[in-house]
């Protein structure tokens, strides 16, 4: 039974569903957000893992948001409170200090003096390349994809500017972005840098979240996305007060406050379709809502296979979203700690661990870890990348102690033999074993434990095949083919029906962007 | 010797590109010298008897690419090129095998027997597969466009690119966006379930580069393959009579009736340079050959840096091709045979015998031959492909006896322990311990064995790290950034110096396009007075 009359669902509260409502609600429309969990935020929480620690749950960087987007629902005023410790990564390395990049460039070739002085040297160089790359594909970013077979005149616009913007880049450039596109992360690395830990930490970029290794071709395009946001390559830690999910109230607040209703612990259990046109939702607990709009923020697999009637859809479309992979490799361990871990080589300096920590100290440690992974088993030594939220912000903790995040990788969705239920508790160990070999004090100060493995991702955040970029970011599965090519406009087959979550242009990572840019879209055609 | 004498054109290597590049310009009236190192002429396309009695195709063994307009235009036919067809290729495993044949209905029911679906698929499949290679064939034709300093040509073949495109139906486009980034385990993946199916369709994906048949990328080497064409019918494979060095004569016989020139044992010391310009080659000899244009067939590694010389190019020129990537991957190994190898999973000296044998028994076989190779080693059990021309054509060994020959992958030229000098009969007894595994008779055929390390291929056939390609064939290796950003219209920085190989689009394989297009260049600026 019908019990609102709304005529905009947007199904799931993740950050980018929330950035619809609010554009939606700023042009006068009342959308309705149905959140099954019994908080917003989707992979963007803060969540208390044990009485008094609070911790990012799924996500716990920033992507950074697109500027556009934080002004526009003035986060800043609505709570928003960024983070941006001095330190972007810190690698422990068992042999030999560590390596550490700051944000501040000069300072980073200071401290990479001591350990390459042609590392040092190429740094700079390496960090400007990549600006005036990613000031070329900084409006790709927020930009519809354009229709190949049909190109909307606007998107012919838009490419011809971007034409001309990237003929505004050296030769040199021009050609390096071009050449990195489709090239290993490993090559593009070596290709700049001598130190191992270095080319690593690069390295990670390209494969974070990501089933493919350093080794895999394509993954340099990972780099080239995070310089198109921040004009710089390397992982950015761009921390929220209160931790990441604070971002996502605060996204609350300023659609809530434009018009925008918001129900959490509803769960859709489908969405109702009437003569190829949309008419509403159905949730678990029978109730039906009507609606001529649905938004989904949940990714392609699980909107187009799970929340759809088979025969709505055309079999070859949805052989090929049954195609679209989706197959998680990434884990996360969260730790509520007594006190602050001591990492080998660094003389118990607490600022050093305020950014990223990254523990993988080789590109062949980050390929043995996929290696693995391909014969469906989790890494033996898992590359992990580690933020400690409460060290920037100690309200997140109780006075002395500390929350510290995880994110482990490779843990193949697919298991070879076993499943998750299985292989959970030992997950947890092979972290902590991992860990402890560049932390050693660290197993004694573990107060409580949370794993979620690939599985209880997927069963918690609804993300199919427990993948948190809604999708493998590969060459075949970005911009104009993401999800598919021919439907990357944020539309679907269904008329009424829109995609806005991360497994639409331009992709995962807390950005907000397919959630500008699928508003933009879906206003134009209400308004129409 | 008329060495002081003036050609129009003097071609580095005689390899089939050198030599196709040599007969067209030839046939256009220009007088051409090629200059080949070795004894003998074809350079990874070369028939050698190694052992008495024994004529092997010694590096490349079959051929499928070589493109129909120059079979046509330079009569090989006329010439002694004969290709006998290939029979399907036979996989053997532990217990059952997996057979494919020419005879296409009886290849579905061969397929059937492992998966009904397969099967069903396997149409539609060869399908999309002939529709994306017509797709691709007229790429294959032209000179790539610089994308940096469009001017209106370029834009022109861009745009008739895009319109292509365009014009396929939407299965297609699919379809083509996939084989140009996916890994061929993942495209096979959603036509098909069999594994040693897409174990053994994905090895034509990784041959001759440093990846796996998971690594993105490799879905359209496997499409590379696939556009293979005797006689224009598509992707079907096949030996040259008398061994792969045939093809390479036949060229060269054609070449010599159009006026060609070509002389071998003339290693080049360099090339000669004047104000900037190339005006000639030096000979180790110390022979000066003087010539308004130098074409080389050779790999840019051995062009530029060898040839040239680092001090007479752009810094970033030099930069590009230093960065350029061989990474030999494959190895070899030729057997002379007292008899047939007998497979435990199909006794007996059938039919199956007479096509491609491949060991490739299954996708994780396949990838974690290659892992052995990304850290340094070669395959403890690695992929092989083998052939027995002999059952096609028996004039290559004496009578009753055989020759076998075996391409391996993966051999990794850069070995993180020991030398290939060391290794060299260690990688031979693990290539017959792997056959042997399925034929275990083959120990006791061997009267003779070559094996060939990505080193020996180096040495032997002037292919940098032993790239069979010139080359590894990734997308940012090819089209308009093969062999170097901004160079990839067969010009380099040297006036009236070009590249005629397959370092240059589009590749590697017995395929004769590289040469051919070349030609065409020289001949146009030539014709604008560039020359």
């Amino acid at each position: 039974m019908a019990t609102s009359n709304n005529q905009v669902i947007i199904v799931g509260a993740g950050h980018n569903g929330l950035i619809v409502a609010f554009y939606l609600a700023k042009a006068g429309l009342r959308p309705l957000v149905l959140e099954r969990r019994h908080i917003i935020g989707g992979s963007a929480v803060t969540e208390e893992l044990h009485p008094g620690f609070r911790c990012p749950t799924v996500q716990h960087s920033l992507g950074p948001m697109i500027p556009k987007v934080v002004a526009d629902l003035q986060l800043e005023k609505n709570g928003l409170g960024m983070i941006t410790p001095d330190v972007r990564v810190f690698a422990p390395r068992l042999e030999g200090p560590p390596v550490c990049l700051y944000q501040d460039a000069s300072r980073t070739a200071r401290a990479l003096e001591t350990i390459s002085s042609h590392d040092a040297k190429a740094y700079p160089k390496f960090l400007s390349s990549f600006a005036a790359i990613g000031k070329v594909l900084e409006p790709v970013m927020s930009m519809t994809p354009p229709s190949i077979n049909e190109p909307a005149k606007e998107s012919l616009w838009e490419l011809a500017k971007l034409g001309m913007k990237f003929r505004g880049l050296s030769k040199k450039d021009a050609f390096r972005l071009l050449r990195w596109v489709p090239m290993a992360v490993a090559d593009l690395a070596a290709e700049w840098f001598e130190t191992e830990t270095l080319r690593a930490i690069i390295a990670a970029r390209g494969v974070y979240c990501s089933l493919a290794g350093p080794w895999s071709a394509g993954t340099s395009s990972g780099l080239l996305m995070q310089a198109a946001l921040n004009g710089n390559a390397i992982a950015p830690s761009l921390f929220v007060k209160g931790g990441i999910g604070s971002l996502t109230q605060s996204i609350a607040t300023s659609a809530t406050a434009a018009g925008a209703q918001i129900r959490t612990g509803v769960h859709v259990k489908s969405i109702q379709v009437d003569g190829g046109k949309v008419s509403g939702v159905v949730l678990s607990n029978g109730e039906e809502i009507a609606a001529t709009t649905v938004i989904s923020n949940a990714d392609p697999r699980s909107t187009y296979l799970n929340l759809l009637d088979p025969v709505e859809l055309d079999p070859d479309f949805r052989m090929r979203i049954h195609n679209y992979r989706c197959m998680g490799s990434s884990a996360k361990v969260n730790l509520a700690l007594s006190d602050l871990p001591e990492f080998i080589g660094t003389k118990s300096d607490r600022a050093i661990m305020a950014g990223r920590i990254h523990i993988g100290p080789e590109i062949d440690y980050l390929e043995q870890a996929y290696d693995a992974a391909k014969y469906g088993a989790p890494s033996p030594h898992p590359f992990l990348d580690i933020t400690i939220p409460s060290l920037t912000d100690p309200s997140l903790a109780p006075q002395g102690g500390h929350v510290m995040s995880i994110h482990v990788q490779y843990t193949p969705f697919k298991l070879k033999s076993g499943d998750w239920n299985l292989h959970r508790k030992a997950l947890g160990e092979t972290v902590i074993k991992t860990l402890s070999e560049y932390a050693p004090n660290v197993n004694g100060l573990i107060i409580a434990q949370q794993v979620l493995t690939p599985l209880d991702l997927e069963e918690q955040f609804g993300l199919s095949g427990g993948h948190i970029l809604h999708g493998e970011p590969s060459l075949d599965q970005l911009f104009a083919f993401r999800p598919l090519h021919g439907w990357a406009q944020y539309r679907s087959p269904i008329k009424g029906l829109y995609l806005c979550g991360s497994g639409t242009h331009p992709g995962g990572g807390v950005t907000g962007a397919p959630g500008f840019n699928a508003g933009r879209e879906i206003l134009k055609d209400l308004k129409a | 010797m008329n060495s002081k004498s003036k050609y129009d054109v003097v071609i580095i290597g005689g390899g089939h590109n050198g030599l196709v590049n040599a007969a067209y310009l030839a046939r256009a009236g220009k007088k051409v010298l090629v200059l080949e190192r070795r004894y003998v002429l074809g350079g990874a396309a070369v028939t050698e008897e190694v052992f008495p009695g024994f004529k092997f195709s010694v590096a490349s063994y079959v051929v499928s690419l070589l493109r129909p307009e120059i079979i046509r235009e330079l009569d090989l036919p006329r010439h002694g090129l004969e290709i006998l067809p290939l029979d399907g290729t036979f996989t053997p495993m532990h217990g059952n095998y997996l057979w494919r044949v020419n005879d296409h209905a009886k290849t579905l029911r061969e397929i059937a027997r492992h998966s009904k679906l397969d099967a069903e698929a396997y149409d539609e499949y060869g399908k999309a597969m002939v529709e994306m290679g017509r797709f691709v064939k007229p790429i294959l034709a032209m000179t790539p466009p610089d994308p940096t300093t469009l001017n209106l040509k370029g834009l022109r073949d861009l745009l008739f690119l895009g319109r292509r495109f365009q014009k396929l139906p939407y299965a297609d486009q699919y379809n083509q966006v996939q084989l140009m980034t996916m890994s061929a385990v993942d495209f096979l993946d959603q036509w098909f379930e069999t594994d040693v199916l897409k174990a053994t369709m994905s090895a034509s994906g990784i041959i001759g580069t440093f990846l796996g048949v998971r690594s993105p990328g490799t879905a359209y080497v496997l499409l590379h393959h696939y556009m293979g064409e005797i006689d224009g019918a598509f992707r079907s494979w096949g030996f040259a009579r008398g061994g792969t060095g045939a093809i390479s004569n036949a060229i060269a016989g054609a070449a010599r009736e159009l006026g060609v020139e070509i002389r071998t044992e003339a290693p080049i010391a360099k090339i000669l340079l004047q104000r900037g310009q190339a005006k000639g080659v030096v000979l180790e000899n110390g022979d000066e050959i003087n010539a308004s244009v130098v074409s080389s067939s050779v790999d840019p590694h051995l062009t530029f840096i060898r040839m040239v010389g680092k001090e007479n190019l752009p810094e970033d020129f030099v930069e590009d091709i230093n960065r350029y990537k061989f990474r030999g991957s494959s190895g070899k190994v030729n057997l002379a045979l007292d008899g047939l190898p007998d497979f435990t999973c199909l006794p007996g000296n059938g039919k199956h015998l007479r096509g491609a044998i491949s060991i490739s028994p299954s996708v994780e076989h396949m990838e974690r031959a290659y892992d052995d190779a990304k850290y340094g080693r070669f395959s403890r059990r690695p992929y092989i492909d083998m052939v027995i021309p002999t059952l096609t054509d028996p004039s290559v060994a004496p009578p009753g006896k055989h020759i076998m020959s075996c391409f391996v992958q993966y051999a990794p030229y850069h070995l993180k322990e020991g030398t290939w000098e060391e290794k060299r009969e260690p990688f031979g007894d693990t290539v017959i311990d792997t056959i042997a595994e399925y034929a275990p008779n083959i120990r006791n055929l061997i009267l003779h064995r070559q094996v060939l390390t990505p080193l020996d291929i180096e040495q032997k056939f002037g292919l940098t790290e032993g790239n069979i390609f010139q080359g590894e064939l990734t997308l940012e290796q090819l089209f308009f950034l093969r062999p170097a950003p901004g160079w990839a219209q067969y010009r380099t920085p040297i006036r009236n110096l070009y590249m005629c190989g397959s370092a240059t689009h589009p590749g590697g394989g017995i395929m004769g396009a590289p040469g051919l297009n070349a030609a065409k260049m020289i001949l146009a600026d030539w014709k604008r007075g560039r020359i």
